[in-house]
């Protein structure tokens, strides 16, 4: 120690910037702050769970973001670590022991623990913006045509806020050790059981759970549709809230700051939870239509307008055009269609050229709620033009799909359409048809069932039918025997028949 | 009078810390001596504004810290080193003392001469950077009377800061004492008479919660001549008063 004299006081003691010194308490805890510790172990958990599936999902924006914002996953790798650590961080005073020093603080021990919250959050929610930055730019790379959601970006940031606003409301009033573990764990158990609720609840309040990943992600939303921004915007109003209403929550306490400090953030508290409540109301009020989820008090209609769009197109014997975003499989439509094109070309109400059609949200049941299941092809107008919805078939690459099962889906909803239409499954004598081209189209009459059973080509019209993984045994050996008959030969059936057969007047006896 | 109380009581439920306490203090150094569970470190935490008395009047640096704005003004002007100085592990030491620079409500601008200054005081301008976990008990004692002097306090309040440090640093920190005690008021909790001896210019001595006796040390030496027992004239002043009080 130099007992060096100190420098004369002259200091005026009220008046100065109170925001700079904020500032500089900030900027102490930032660099301080143990969040980014955790960073590079949540980025392990991110690309492991999110990033290395989502990239081996076919091209498009819906499909490789469903995974990672549909169902909430980049918020759920996220939500534990948050929580856990910024339980630490609220706790960290009560657990050091500097309890009765920062009681002796001027500065109002509201602002002095939101500036703690805040460096804390700053880290989280960066953290997961530099990581969805880097993941949409990498996933982008192989998606030619549109742009991704945003509103669902900001979603999973405000989530990210609210759980760190959690997890250090939790540490500042438990302020001990165990805090930390039983918050990332009570982060785990949210984010668990709004998934749950989220998978059997395709309608009502639960759509405001971040994870619930019901209605909300169309397979052609940003391609023939926008992305509807009315249910991310009431859940980054309720997350919003939340956080808002934990944080002020801190202020309340006796010990916090001055009597009108305490009122102001009393009533900032109350209405970040009147602003949640408000967005669950809202959530409830929402309404499913083709293009998504709309909430009344959010819509905006400009968000209906489709996107205009020049179609791609390639040649199958018929000319097939798709929307530009399905560009990378325009060659497996046009490799579908050629076989099934050979065998139905000539005949009454033969396509003669293909477009593709959008994938609409409908109305599902439980376990129904992802847009497009159920939707087939349909051949209709004058001349007659095959409509493909290819967002409905799981696309190559999506899941598991691999090449042949999309280019079967594409040769059993085109016969589907050609020989029965609709959503029926068709009579014995129209199934045996069916089944007889689509083997001379290249799909083996065993592996038919398998195809159709249970995505497509007739939705869940098929249960119960055709049985366990096969035709049942007389259309099976009326499609093989019409299978086999000498290509003219079926022509010239079809061509006198193929009305009565569609008008489902004729038997499985009748059937050459 | 930088610290005016009176019949100030303080109850842990059933205890009685602190029982009718009168202290008139103005600038210098008031050394505060009394055995364990006298009460002085509660009487430390109620004159820091961290514990509100169960009655009585406390009055400082002429302000009432009852009410929240002159109890913020109190604090502008407050040091405090507690008994048991909790830190964060991770802060450097530079980082810790402009922390609680900050916390004072110190203009951001003279924060970093103030932090420096502050530092260099305890003599620890070398380990300026050095995280707070590095250091041993003694440094971080001194890192705990950096902090309660960065904003040169004119109440600065010391529980038993000299616990931990080496003789040099006891000298050094004596003098440091005399110097704030020439401009402001200061009150060191400690059970080291020799630092009462060498650095106050008053002592006060409690016993079970209350004031036995207020003077210089140079009196309270005098209450031990041919009484009490003790190696040095204070301590033998300190016993003989004690035995007094409590026969």
């Amino acid at each position: 120690m130099t007992a060096t004299t100190l420098p004369v006081r002259s200091r005026p003691l009220a008046g100065h910037p109170a925001a700079l010194g904020l500032a500089r308490l900030l900027r102490v805890e930032l660099r301080r702050n143990a969040m980014p510790f955790v960073l590079p172990l949540i980025a392990v958990v991110f690309w492991f769970d999110s990033y290395r599936i989502a990239a081996t999902l076919p091209p498009l924006w819906a499909e490789r973001l469903f995974y990672i914002f549909g169902q909430g996953h980049s918020l759920i790798d996220f939500a534990p670590f948050v929580a856990g650590v910024a339980a630490w961080m609220g706790s960290r005073d009560g657990r050091r022991g500097l309890a009765d020093l920062l009681a002796t603080g001027a500065r109002p021990r509201f602002a002095v623990q939101f500036a703690t919250w805040a460096a804390t959050a700053i880290w989280a929610v960066g953290g997961y913006l530099v990581f969805m930055g880097a993941t949409l730019w990498a996933l982008g790379r192989s998606i030619s045509y549109g742009a991704p959601p945003y509103w669902p970006l900001a979603v999973g940031a405000v989530g990210v806020a609210a759980f760190s606003a959690a997890g250090f409301a939790a540490g500042a009033f438990f302020p001990t050790r165990f805090t930390a573990p039983v918050a990332a764990f009570g982060a785990v158990l949210a984010c668990g059981t709004s998934s749950q609720i989220g998978f059997s609840a395709p309608s009502g309040w639960q759509l405001i759970l971040p994870t619930n990943s019901n209605n909300n992600f169309g397979q052609d939303a940003g391609v023939f549709y926008q992305f509807l921004p009315d249910l991310p915007i009431a859940r980054v109003m309720f997350l919003g809230g939340i956080a808002v209403a934990l944080v002020a929550l801190l202020g309340v306490p006796v010990t916090a700051g001055s009597l009108r400090l305490r009122r102001v953030v009393a009533v900032v508290s109350a209405a970040g939870a009147a602003l949640a409540v408000t967005a669950i109301v809202l959530a409830s009020t929402a309404q499913l239509t083709a293009y998504g989820t709309v909430i009344p008090a959010l819509h905006d209609a400009a968000s209906d307008q489709p996107i205009s769009y020049t179609p791609v197109c390639g040649n199958a014997g018929i000319r097939v055009c798709v929307q530009p975003g399905y560009r990378p499989w325009l060659a497996e439509v046009t490799a579908a269609l050629r076989p099934v094109q050979t065998q139905i070309a000539g005949l009454p109400g033969a396509p003669a050229r293909a477009a593709q059609v959008a994938t609409l949200f409908t109305v599902g049941g439980p376990g129904r709620g992802r847009g497009g299941v159920g939707q087939i092809a349909q051949i209709s107008g004058q001349p007659a033009v095959l409509h493909l919805p290819l967002g409905a078939l799981n696309l190559s690459g999506a899941f598991g799909q691999v090449r042949t099962d999309f280019l079967d889906a594409i040769k059993l909803q085109t016969m589907h359409a050609f020989v029965t239409g609709g959503s029926g499954y068709g009579d014995p004598a129209q199934t045996a048809v069916e089944a007889a081209l689509m083997k001379n189209a290249g799909i083996p009459l065993a592996t038919q069932a398998k195809r159709a059973l249970p995505d497509s080509p007739w939705g869940d019209a098929v249960v119960g039918l055709p049985g366990n993984g096969g035709y049942p045994a007389q259309i099976a050996t009326a499609a093989t025997r019409f299978a086999a008959l000498p290509a003219a030969t079926r022509h010239a059936w079809l061509a006198s028949h193929l009305t009565a057969l569609r008008a489902g007047r004729l038997s499985l006896a009748q059937l050459p | 009078m930088n610290v005016e109380i009176s019949e100030l009581t303080r109850r842990f439920g059933r205890t009685q810390a602190v029982a009718g306490v009168d202290l008139l203090a103005g600038p210098g150094v008031l050394g505060l001596l009394g055995p364990n569970g006298a009460g002085k470190t509660s009487l430390l935490r109620m004159m820091a504004t961290v514990l509100p008395p169960s009655s009585g009047t406390l009055r400082l640096l002429d302000r009432d810290p009852h009410s929240y704005g002159p109890r913020r003004e109190i604090r502008r002007r407050l040091g405090y080193l507690p008994q048991n100085l909790g830190y964060y592990p991770g802060f450097t030491v530079a980082e810790f003392v402009e922390y609680f620079a900050l916390l004072k409500d110190m203009p951001p601008g003279r924060v970093p001469r103030a932090v420096a200054a502050a530092i260099e005081h305890v003599g620890l301008g070398s380990k300026a950077r050095a995280k707070l976990r590095t250091l041993s008990g003694g440094m971080l004692r001194r890192v705990g009377i950096a902090q309660a002097i960065v904003n040169e306090p004119e109440l600065l309040l010391l529980d038993e800061p000299t616990a931990g440090l080496d003789p040099e640093q006891r000298v050094a920190f004596r003098a440091l004492l005399r110097e704030f005690g020439q401009r402001a008021t200061v009150i060191v909790s400690t059970h080291l008479v020799e630092d009462v001896a060498a650095a106050c210019s008053e002592v006060t001595l409690m016993d079970a919660g209350k004031i036995v006796f207020h003077g210089t040390p140079d009196e309270l030496i005098a209450q031990g001549e041919g009484h009490g027992v003790g190696d040095a004239p204070l301590e033998r002043g300190y016993s003989a008063v004690l035995a007094a009080a409590r026969s």
